[in-house]
């Protein structure tokens, strides 16, 4: 059977210099994989390319068997391919509530036609999102901000909401970018065991870039690591950690001075 | 003085601005909810009352089908404005946008033979032919003014008639617009507004929707136009210049980015101060004759934007907080 996600050979410059080059990978479905690599390695560039914010050069990105590369961005959405940014985007003049009911799926009330000659429908649809927004938000522990703009919230409280906003939208995977990166530890873990909960309950399946080696390794099915733009090795952590290769991408070969774990630039 | 007393005077003065309330309402669902800075809303207007008033002289269309196919033509244009909203984001698309109002304005002014050129509307059936394309209007006006008369007795002026219809209208706009903005689909325009980027990547059609936004607002604009002929019985393209967007852009920031009630009071706002300086008849203004006062009015409207910008950036009616979130 072939994989959720698959990606072959994807390239992408940015001026002369290989973001990605021919990087590969599988992420299976129900899995929890973990995208790592030094800074720069393109991890970002491929999440931006996978959900269709940048087009590939070549290469072909296949979403449940489907050919999605070159698809517009809310295309992959609502395919059921969800991602997170590494640099939160709230909706910071709309409330967290509001940011959080934008993310469902379906609402008939997204239609001028529905608003004005099905407003019960686009209102009952409404009722059940809401519901299940306040669910969300106490998961990741907003639920004391349901009703503040979601530009007051600090840079932990706004990746939170991101994650809880990516599951709104109902997704089959998600993909985080670097979700824990300014969340405080203990609540970052309890994200971290809300993403193991909904892969058990749902078979959701997740793809994350997080910087936190230990976290990626301990929570991770399969590994895949990325150096300068290609995916150097895959397989399950405790084979990851031990492959030559990674340590010489995240250390430098021949004991070249080692520079891991930075927080990563935009690319 | 006597102008300060005089029912025609105010009612002029309601009307317009009741038309130009019309017209920021587009501005203000293309701007205040969906974040499109559009410089070239005055474009709309223009398309509006020409579109009308051609049908009606030159195809002797009836003037209800003309005003619709006006709306219409209204919105076709504002669909097509979205197009380069695809590639160019904020302060591209509104210098594009500033261009595009100019070209329909020098279309009208050289296409003589379709809009009667410099000359405006007397010229449209060509110099020998004296046409108009506002009787219907006119008979509509006067059964209007009828109606008011058995109610208010001799108040019912025409002009006191079009103020009727123009404020009738503005709250008309505002029924409908109300329920748009408060629903999930105004729900995604503030989406977009905020980061179009998030929007997409939460499955909403960025580009689906600023078009709707951009038509439906540019169908405001054209609505504002027709009633703008309405009332003047007259224009050409200097009526249309780019200073009308800017008036529209002065009357969404009085009243507030995304407050739909607040605009018919910015509009009212704009239409005393628009006004206003007629009264100026005291020293020293006496100095100055009638264009220097018309220049004073535009330095007035100048120096309450600044105002604005430096001490109420939110506007009248707008929430301070949103202005210094990030």
């Amino acid at each position: 059977m072939s994989a959720l996600l698959e990606v072959r050979d994807v390239v992408k410059h940015y001026g002369g210099i290989a973001a990605v080059n021919r990087a590969t990978l599988d992420v299976e479905e129900g899995s929890i994989t973990g995208l790592i690599g030094p800074n720069g390695a393109g991890k970002t560039t491929l999440f931006h390319i996978v959900s269709g914010f940048r087009k590939p050069e070549q290469g072909t990105v296949r979403f449940g068997g489907v050919e999605i590369s070159g698809r517009s961005p809310d295309r992959v959405a609502r395919a059921g391919l969800v991602r997170t940014f590494q640099h939160t985007k709230a909706l910071t003049r709309m409330s967290v509530l509001d940011n959080m009911m934008l993310a469902a799926p379906e609402q008939p009330g997204e239609r001028l036609s529905n608003v004005f000659l099905r407003p019960r429908r686009a209102r009952r649809r409404e009722r059940d999102v809401e519901v299940k927004a306040r669910e969300v938000l106490a998961v990741v522990r907003l639920e004391r901000h349901v009703d503040e703009y979601a530009g007051t919230l600090s840079g932990g409280q706004r990746k939170l909401l991101e994650f809880g906003r990516a599951l709104m939208a109902e997704p089959r995977m998600v993909m985080l970018d670097e979700p824990m990166a300014g969340v405080n530890p203990t609540l970052g873990h309890e994200l971290l065991d809300r993403v193991q909960e909904l892969r058990a309950a749902r078979g959701m399946t997740f793809l994350l870039i997080e910087h936190d080696l230990e976290v990626v390794m301990a929570v991770s099915d399969l590994i895949h690591v990325m150096s300068n733009g290609a995916v150097i090795a895959s397989g399950p952590p405790a084979a990851v950690r031990a492959s030559p290769d990674v340590i010489d991408a995240y250390l430098g070969k021949y004991g070249e001075p080692a520079a891991p774990a930075a927080p990563e630039e935009a690319s | 003085m006597s102008q300060l007393l005089s029912l025609d005077f105010w009612s002029l003065v309601g009307a317009v601005s009741g038309i130009y309330a019309v017209f920021a309402l587009g501005l203000q669902l293309q701007f205040g909810y969906t974040g499109l800075l559009n410089f070239g809303h005055v474009a709309s207007m223009a398309i509006g009352a020409y579109t009308m008033a051609i049908l009606v002289v030159k195809a002797h269309v009836p003037l209800w089908g003309a005003s619709l196919a006006a709306i219409g033509a209204g919105m076709l244009f504002g669909a097509a404005l979205s197009l380069p909203t695809l590639r160019l984001r904020a302060d591209y698309f509104a210098i594009t946008t500033i261009a595009i109002g100019e070209i329909v304005r020098y279309f009208a002014l050289n296409e003589q033979s379709l809009t009667g050129g410099p000359l405006g509307t007397s010229n449209l059936g060509g110099s020998t032919q004296v046409t108009e394309y506002n009787t219907d209007w006119l008979s509509f006006q006067s059964t209007v003014q009828g109606w008011l008369h058995d109610l208010v007795g001799h108040y019912a002026g025409t002009d006191f008639a079009m103020l009727v219809i123009v404020w009738v209208i503005v709250l008309l706009c505002l029924l409908v617009l109300t329920p748009m903005t408060r629903s999930p689909w105004g729900r995604v325009l503030r989406a977009i507004r905020e980061d179009e980027d998030a929007a997409a990547a939460l499955g909403k059609p960025v580009a689906w929707f600023k078009l709707q936004s951009l038509a439906i607002g540019a169908g405001f604009g054209a609505m504002a136009g027709l009633l703008y002929a309405f009332e003047f019985q007259f224009f050409s393209p200097d009526d249309f210049d780019p200073l009308i967007t800017f008036y529209a852009w002065l009357i969404v920031l009085i009243a507030g980015a995304a407050r739909l009630w607040a605009v018919p009071i910015g509009a009212l706002i704009f239409g005393l101060i628009f006004s206003g300086t007629r009264f100026f008849n005291f020293k020293p203004f006496t100095y100055l004759d009638a264009a220097q006062l018309a220049y004073l009015r535009l330095m007035i409207i100048g120096a309450i934007l600044i105002a604005l910008m430096a001490w109420r950036p939110q506007g009248l009616f707008g929430k301070r907080e949103e202005m210094v979130l990030e």
